[in-house]
């Protein structure tokens, strides 16, 4: 069981070419983590993934525990298992972080059930708790007004309440200050299991000092170019991409 | 009973009975208001309110007095109700239909509407409800005493293809505070509403809100009038439009002096056919200087064959005012969207949550953000 991607080709909406093949297979239970220079395609592939409408696959195929992600609609991959942590979480004026998180949990629940009240709340609440975020936030209006570090924070706690067996990870780290890294990776890590997978993607040693991954690709011009263990990471730390740019 | 008596008793009632028929047809012939009847096109609601007090108050009955509703402290909870099914054969009197007919009809017909005079704080809100199954045309009164606070929600509600044309007039006193909530509702497909309101601020602060609800077609006609330095009167309205529905609202916000503010947020979600229009003016009179002024129209497009027609706009005749006026209509936002539904919630539902949301920030801002959550 795993999230494979083959050969995957995708574009802007008649736009540029920007995933030029990208092969990869995230088995359950592992932590990848994607990195690369700016304008790779880190972030279109993250979202090509989840099915944003800016996007377009132009050829290749994903699968999720071998269904076919590209044939199901936005929330149909959600439900199915997927989430994206968004690098630039977006603001949604007027709802509120509960009645979102509400909606979301009852989106899963069989047609007829409703979602208990009273253990919705107590669980937001202890979630919010392990992530330091102040209770206030779930009256408050999904990210609007929020600082970038409690945006981030904001996305993570979506995760936790959601449960995803395939997480991506958008540059969670940019925004975060010192202390504030630490308590997210410390959440995404009690959510490590052998049912679930993480995809990474980061600039930076820092985030994957924390949550340490099993295996790193470098993506460089839409296409996984190398793939190696954690000793990659200190390597780019150390000398920067331009031993890669070579290879590719 | 003789023969003779009987004769005439069966001849009066065949009469009436043709009086009535007659009635019925030229009610039946009687134009309906809608978009494109000019007669409905400009309304004068500051002059029907003035004509209106005028007229009852200079009346030699004292009916008006005497129904009057006094709040206070004793009577603070009061939810009236008027079913008013009893008014078709007035309402098919009337010849033609157009503002100066409807004025007529209030003058006729106050008594069917509530008048409160609110003395004393009130806990809690006064609700009034106009229910009708054919037409109901009620004159709500409503004044405020001098340093006194209270709320009032008004109801009017079109059962199946019941008809509402309503007008309601607001007289704030100095250092008073008043909120009055407008629900216009109707349960069936061809409910019809047009609700004229003026409001005229002595000193005090007025938040008015108006919601429309599953109406075929409403007209609003809304006058903010402020006669002291220190009047505060936000006109707010949120709706959500469906179908082939269409709301029609024209507001104009008068200042006569200076040192006082108005504002007005109208906001409108416009989904299938449904079209709204709005029609908004800030007036600001010679030498009503220290004036603040606003009026943001927005709405949420949610289907391509939804239609806007927006219109403010500004009259501002004296030198030291801040005024502005901002109009927005835009289909909903795609990258919000995206986000609700990468969280598994179906588009359909996240466009109306987004939708609720956008008209959350009227409610909230009428109700207190404490009902945000």
């Amino acid at each position: 069981m795993s999230l494979v991607i083959k050969n995957l080709y995708a574009r802007v909406k008649d736009g540029a070419t920007i995933l030029n093949g990208v092969s990869l297979e995230i088995p359950k239970g592992e932590v990848h983590a994607i990195m690369g220079p700016n304008g790779s395609g880190k972030s279109t592939l993250s979202k090509v993934l989840c099915g944003h409408p800016d996007y377009e696959v132009i050829s290749g195929t994903a699968e999720l525990d071998g269904q076919d992600l590209f044939a199901m609609s936005v929330d149909e991959r959600s439900r199915a298992g997927l989430f994206l942590a968004f690098q630039y979480p977006v603001e949604v004026p007027g709802v509120s972080n509960a009645n979102f998180m509400r909606a979301a949990l009852q989106a899963r629940l069989p047609k007829g059930e409703e979602l208990d009240a009273v253990s919705f709340y107590k669980t937001m609440r202890s979630t919010m708790a392990q992530l330091g975020m102040d209770t206030k936030f779930t009256a408050r209006a999904v990210n609007e007004g929020f600082s970038g570090g409690e945006k981030k924070r904001n996305d993570v706690l979506q995760m936790m309440m959601l449960e995803p067996t395939y997480a991506i990870l958008d540059e969670t780290d940019s925004g975060l200050d010192v202390d504030a890294l630490r308590i997210v990776s410390d959440g995404v890590n009690a959510m490590r299991a052998p049912f679930r997978s993480f995809m990474i993607i980061t600039h930076y040693k820092r985030l994957l000092d924390y949550i340490r991954p099993d295996v790193v690709h470098v993506l460089y011009k839409g296409k996984i170019v190398r793939t190696a263990g954690y000793e990659l990471v200190e390597q780019i730390e150390e000398n920067g991409f331009d031993f890669l740019k070579t290879e590719a | 009973m003789s023969m003779e008596e009987a004769f005439a008793l069966a001849e009066a009632e065949a009469k009436l009975k043709a009086a009535l028929n007659e009635c019925q047809a030229r009610f039946d012939k009687a134009k309906m208001p809608d978009r494109r009847n000019e007669d409905w096109r400009f309304g004068r609601p500051h002059v029907y309110a003035k004509q209106l007090v005028d007229t009852i108050t200079a009346r030699d009955n004292h009916n008006y007095f005497e129904r009057m509703v006094i709040c206070d402290k004793g009577n603070a909870a009061t939810r009236l109700t008027r079913d008013d099914d009893d008014l078709l054969q007035t309402e098919m009197l009337m010849q033609t239909i157009g503002s100066d007919a409807l004025l007529k009809r209030h003058i006729e017909r106050f008594e069917d509407g509530y008048s409160l005079y609110i003395e004393e704080d009130t806990t809690e809100v006064i609700e009034l409800v106009y229910e009708t199954r054919s037409f109901c045309s009620p004159s709500t009164f409503i004044m405020v005493a001098p340093g006194v606070k209270a709320e009032v929600h008004i109801i009017y509600s079109c059962l199946e293809i019941g008809n509402i044309f309503a007008a309601c007039n607001i007289q704030v006193a100095a250092g008073a505070e008043l909120k009055v909530r407008v629900q216009a509702e109707s349960d069936g497909s061809d409910g019809r509403c047009m609700i004229i309101t003026n409001i005229q601020n002595m000193g005090g602060k007025v938040m008015h809100l108006t919601e429309y609800r599953g109406l075929r077609w409403a007209r609003e006609e809304t006058v903010a009038e402020l006669y002291s330095p220190g009047s505060e009167t936000k006109l707010f309205s949120a709706n959500r439009l469906v179908g082939d529905s269409v709301l029609d609202q024209h507001t104009r916000q008068i200042h006569h002096v200076g040192g006082a503010s108005s504002d007005l947020l109208y906001k409108n979600v416009v989904d299938d056919n449904a079209t709204a229009i709005f029609a908004g003016n800030i007036y600001v009179a010679p030498g009503a200087h220290n004036t603040d002024a606003y009026q943001s129209n927005r709405n949420m497009l949610l289907s391509e064959k939804a239609t806007v027609h927006s219109l403010p706009g500004l009259e501002i005749l004296a030198d030291k005012v801040r005024c502005s006026h901002g109009s927005a209509s835009a289909p909903m936002d795609d990258e919000q969207l995206f986000y609700l539904c990468s969280r598994g919630i179906s588009r359909r539902d996240a466009q109306l949550l987004v939708a609720d949301g956008f008209l959350a920030d009227v409610l909230n801002k009428f109700h207190g953000e404490s009902q945000s959550s």
